[in-house]
Order: C-alpha cells, then sequence, then structure tokens
C-alpha cells in the first residue's frame, strides 16, 4: 500500500506554486529572503567574501543575486538559495522563526512517502529549451563560472543535479541516477565529475569503460529546491530521486526529455549534455570540502559537452562550500538526520531526536529516553550501523530525552553536568569518510561516544542530586514566540 | 607568464575568456594544458602568483604517479 503525506495548508499552497527555482526565489522574496547585491562585483575575491560573511547567520541568511559581475555582462548567478533554516522552513510552508527541531519533524512526518508526482512537458513546450546550442559551445560565454575558495585548482560549478543512466540499460528509469557531483569546468566545452567511487555515478563510469559503451549526461544548474535538497539523499540504486524528491516536496516535479535522451526538469535554468570521453583522465582538484578543508588533486573522468539548452535570461545557482557553517550544511543537514532517526527508530522507540547536522554527520546528538544505566551506549552502537552512520557519525554525543539535541545550550548542559570522564567510549580503527582530515589514515580512525544522559539504577552516582523540571511544551513553545513578536512589535514601534 | 601552480611555460597555456566592460578587456582567464590549473589575470596574488602561494598546492606533473585515482580507467586494466 502506498503512503502519501498529508500536508498542512500552508505547505500544499508553496508546494502548488513552486514549479522551479524562479518560483522559489519569488516565495523568498516576499519574505524577506531574497536580496539583490546592490554593487558590481569582481568574480575573485568579492563573491567569496560576500557568500562567507553571510554563511555565518545559519537561521535567516538570505539568497543573493549577483547581476553586475564584471566581465560577465548581463549575466546573473546566485547563491544561498538553501543557506537558511528560514528559507528552508518556507519551502516547507513553515513561517519565519520555525525552530530546526520543528523542522525535523515535519521532514521525519514526510518520510518514507511512495507516491511519486511526476508530469510530463514536451520538450519544445519546457522552458528550459527556449535557447539551444549545439555547436561553438563556450561555458565561459553561458556562465559568469569563478573560484569557490582561493586554492581550487579551477571554477566549479558545485550545486548541479547530473542524471545519468545506467549505460547496459539505458531504458531503465528506475536506474535513472540524479545526482550532486562537483564539476570542475576543464576548458570551454568539457569538464571533469568527481564521484565517490561507491556511488551510482562511479558505477556507470566504470560499466561504460568496461563495456565500451557511451555514457551520456545532463547537467542541470539552476534546479527545483527541492531536487537541489534530496538528489544529496541516498537512495537505492534502482530508486529514482526525481521520485523521491516529489515525494517528499508533496507536489509535482515537472520533467521532459533532454536532446541526448535523459529525463531532465523543464523548468531547470539550464542543462549542459555531455559525454564520458572514455578512459581519459586529467588532474582535478583541490577543492574546499565540506570538513572544511582542501581534498586533494587526483586523476578523475572528463567529460565533453555536446550541447547546452538554457531559458532566456538564465540563473546560475551555485553554491559556498568550504569551512564551515555553510549553505552546504543547511542544504544537506536535515536530509542527513532523518534517515539515521528513522533507522535508529525501527530498533528503539526510545529516540526522541537526531541532530546530525554539523559536516554531514560527522557528529551526531542522539536524544533518547534512557531504560537502564548504560543503555544510551548500546544505542550509540546501533546508530554507528545505520548506512549513514558507516562512514560519517564519527562523534556521537548521547542526550537525554527532555534534551533538545538542536539546542546546543542545552547539549552544553548535559555534557557539564551528566557527562563522566569514564562514560567516554572509544572504538579504535573504525571506517571513515575519505576526506575527514582526522583520520589516522584516509578511510581508517577513531569513533567517539559520549554518553552525556543521566543516571539510571544500578547506577549510584547522581542519587543525591533532583533535577529542576522547568515547564516545558508547547505552551512554553508559544510564549517563545510571543515574546519574539513582542520584541519584533517594539522595535518597528 | 607562466602557470601559477606548476610553472608550465608560455607555450603551454591557453587563453578561455576575456572578460570586457564597454569594449575593453578587464581580464582573461587561462588554463594550464600541463596541470589542469585554471585561473583568472585578476584574481589576488595567493591564488594566481607562484612565489606567493602556498607551497602544499604545488602540481608536478612530471610525477603523474604522486596523485591517487578517483576510479581508475578500465583500459588501464587490460594488459
Amino acid at each position: 500500500m502506498s503512503k502519501s503525506i498529508s500536508l498542512s495548508a500552508e505547505a500544499k499552497a508553496v508546494a502548488k506554486r513552486i514549479h522551479c527555482l524562479r518560483d522559489y526565489l519569488e516565495l523568498l522574496s516576499e519574505h524577506g529572503q531574497f536580496i539583490k547585491w546592490p554593487e558590481a562585483v569582481m568574480p575573485e575575491p568579492d563573491i567569496r567574501k560576500i557568500a562567507v560573511a553571510s554563511s555565518r547567520d545559519s537561521m535567516t541568511a538570505p539568497a543573493i543575486m549577483f547581476d553586475n559581475i564584471r566581465g560577465y555582462p548581463g549575466k546573473k548567478m546566485v547563491l544561498g538559495v538553501h543557506g537558511s533554516f528560514t528559507n528552508i522552513a518556507l519551502l516547507l510552508g513553515y513561517p519565519k522563526g520555525t525552530t530546526i527541531k520543528e523542522l525535523f519533524y515535519e521532514l521525519i512526518g514526510r518520510w518514507g512517502s511512495d507516491k511519486p508526482l511526476l508530469e510530463w512537458v514536451k520538450p519544445d513546450q519546457a522552458p528550459v529549451n527556449e535557447n539551444r546550442l549545439e555547436s561553438d559551445i563556450n561555458l565561459y560565454d553561458l556562465l559568469p563560472l569563478y573560484r569557490v575558495n582561493d586554492y581550487d585548482g579551477g571554477f566549479y560549478i558545485a550545486k548541479a543535479n547530473v542524471v545519468s543512466r545506467d549505460p547496459l540499460e539505458p531504458d531503465n528509469f528506475g536506474k535513472q541516477n540524479v545526482g550532486i557531483y562537483r564539476i570542475q569546468v576543464q576548458g570551454p566545452d568539457r569538464f571533469s565529475l568527481l564521484s565517490v567511487p561507491s556511488h551510482d555515478m562511479a558505477h556507470m563510469i566504470r560499466t561504460a569503460e568496461e563495456n565500451d559503451l557511451p555514457l551520456k549526461i545532463a547537467v542541470m544548474l539552476g534546479n527545483h529546491p527541492a531536487m537541489a535538497m534530496f538528489a544529496a539523499t541516498p537512495v537505492n540504486y534502482d530508486e529514482s530521486e526525481y521520485a523521491y524528491a516529489s515525494q517528499m516536496m508533496g507536489s509535482p516535479i515537472e520533467l521532459t526529455t533532454s536532446g541526448n535522451g535523459l529525463d531532465i526538469q523543464a523548468g531547470a535554468e539550464m542543462v549542459i549534455e555531455a559525454e564520458l570521453i572514455n578512459n581519459e583522465r586529467i588532474f582535478e582538484g583541490p577543492f574546499g570540502e565540506f570538513p572544511g578543508s582542501y581534498s586533494g588533486v587526483r586523476h578523475v573522468p572528463l567529460f565533453k559537452v555536446t550541447a547546452v539548452s538554457h531559458r532566456n535570461d538564465p540563473i546560475f545557482e551555485n553554491i559556498y562550500i568550504g569551512r564551515g557553517w555553510t549553505e552546504h550544511d543547511t542544504l544537506i543537514g536535515l536530509n542527513t538526520c532523518a534517515p539515521i532517526y528513522s533507522q535508529l527508530k525501527e530498533s528503539f522507540p526510545e529516540v526522541v531526536a537526531v541532530n546530525a547536522l554539523y559536516q554531514h554527520g560527522l557528529t551526531g546528538i542522539i536524544s533518547v529516553k534512557n531504560r537502564y544505566a548504560g543503555f544510551a551506549k548500546s544505542v550509540a552502537l546501533r546508530a554507528l550501523s545505520t548506512p549513514h552512520g558507516l562512514m560519517y557519525l564519527k562523534n556521537i554525543i548521547m542526550v537525554d530525552d527532555f534534551v533538545d539535541p538542536f539546542d546546543l545550550n542545552q547539549v552544553m548542559w548535559a555534557l557539564s553536568v551528566r557527562t563522566r570522564a569514564s562514560d567516554i567510549t572509544v572504538l579504535p580503527n573504525m571506517p571513515l569518510v575519505l576526506i575527514d582530515p582526522a583520520a589516522e589514515v584516509p578511510g581508517k580512525g577513531h569513533r567517539l561516544i559520549i554518553d552525556a544522559t543521566g543516571f539510571m539504577p544500578p547506577d549510584k552516582v547522581g542519587s543525591d542530586s533532583k533535577l529542576v523540571t522547568p515547564p516545558a511544551g508547547n505552551e512554553i513553545d508559544d510564549l517563545a514566540k510571543y515574546v519574539s513578536q513582542l520584541q519584533r512589535e517594539a522595535e518597528i514601534k | 607568464m607562466t602557470c601559477p601552480r606548476c610553472q608550465a611555460e608560455e607555450k603551454e597555456l591557453r587563453t578561455e575568456y576575456q572578460g570586457k566592460e564597454d569594449g575593453k578587456v578587464i581580464w582573461t582567464v587561462y588554463n594550464c594544458q600541463r596541470c589542469a590549473f585554471t585561473w583568472r589575470d585578476s584574481e589576488p596574488a595567493e591564488s594566481i602568483d607562484y612565489e606567493v602561494r602556498e607551497e602544499w598546492f604545488r602540481v608536478d606533473p612530471d610525477s603523474p604517479d604522486l596523485y591517487p585515482h578517483n576510479i581508475p580507467p578500465a583500459k588501464s586494466k587490460k594488459p
């Protein structure tokens, strides 16, 4: 039986009106979450500086449009579209001021839906096909390219959705993969694409080269905001990211066919069609990555651009990524928390919430209702065996059920008064994500579990103290919002 | 002019694009055919001046084995 999601009236209204990036920018603009940069900027270092300054505010940073980039007259670029939890809240039909915890539970409520909503648009009616180039392609002519971090090896397209199909089963929609991969422009009509060796794209590259088959891909820029958010969420190899994103959004994703036969978003700003140059490799990197460090130079597969389609007056949507907090953390944060929570909850209904927002879940905070002394440690060990936990979740902090893991002041309280040095567990020589700079060797390092939950029998420690139980629940949440509202009104007066 | 990253000679450098303002060139993007570095001549020195750049980021295209393969090409597996 299929499960569809139930949305609030506000969420339904948002889902109904948003078909593409432009619709989302309009929504953000109505809520003061979109600005146009008022002055001319140089591609470097101005864009980088503005992106870093804006990233400081993870709760309310706006999307920023640049339409006066020196040397790129008439071109538009936008950053920070998913750069704050307020922007994410608006996409999910929530108002400004929504807490991260509320957004987490909203996402959990949408999780597990399996009712794909896909609509097909004829290619000649798709906005992305308003303009098409099949020769003399120069990516610099089409996009205001720039260096994201100062030691990157080149100019990166860092927020593209890339579509590809299994070269052995090009007609299988389910085996069509949509993912976010970093793309380094390697010439006017060439780029390299880096895929983690275990990802679907790497599997397709190997299949194409081993069987001397062509691998055609479509690089979509300026995407439906739900696609940008959910294409980064791991789904199984035979599940479609399009189906998944439409389920999570609760509204259709509009698709059309690209010139090279792939299913693309009809309302994307630009689609770059390309083909793998089999067995060719090129130096790629460094690139400032999400752990806040550069990944080194590697030999990476190379693609040749075969055609470009784009809307009139296209917007180049890119992302700032580097040492956190950055848009990358907000973009993937909640989608990292949700699957860990769902998988953990199946084994332990005592789990209340999971905050794995930090560096793609290298640190996770899990709140759980303790059953007996040491119980939380067992839950932490189960978290390590979830698919994401296997490589990430390097540091786990366990807190009580009444501690909000998204409120770091509360987490620090738990660390301060609920943690004994003997409640720390180190698991040596465990698998670790390759680009974690704290690894013993790339791919291997130690894991840490800090049990910051309270003391339960038969543990006698702490039995002579009694916790203050401050009032909690919806009434207090509403009062906190009321205080903020009164404060805003006082400011206006 | 040499490559800011590997010091390849000028003949190895390709001009990719020129940014213009009122018909006048205000910057040029280059690509090094040896180490694949791309840069714009208007960037700050820490990105494009070989002497100012941190040594850690230098690339030696004559020693390709120093750099790992992301996905080894299938052809190299065959004898």
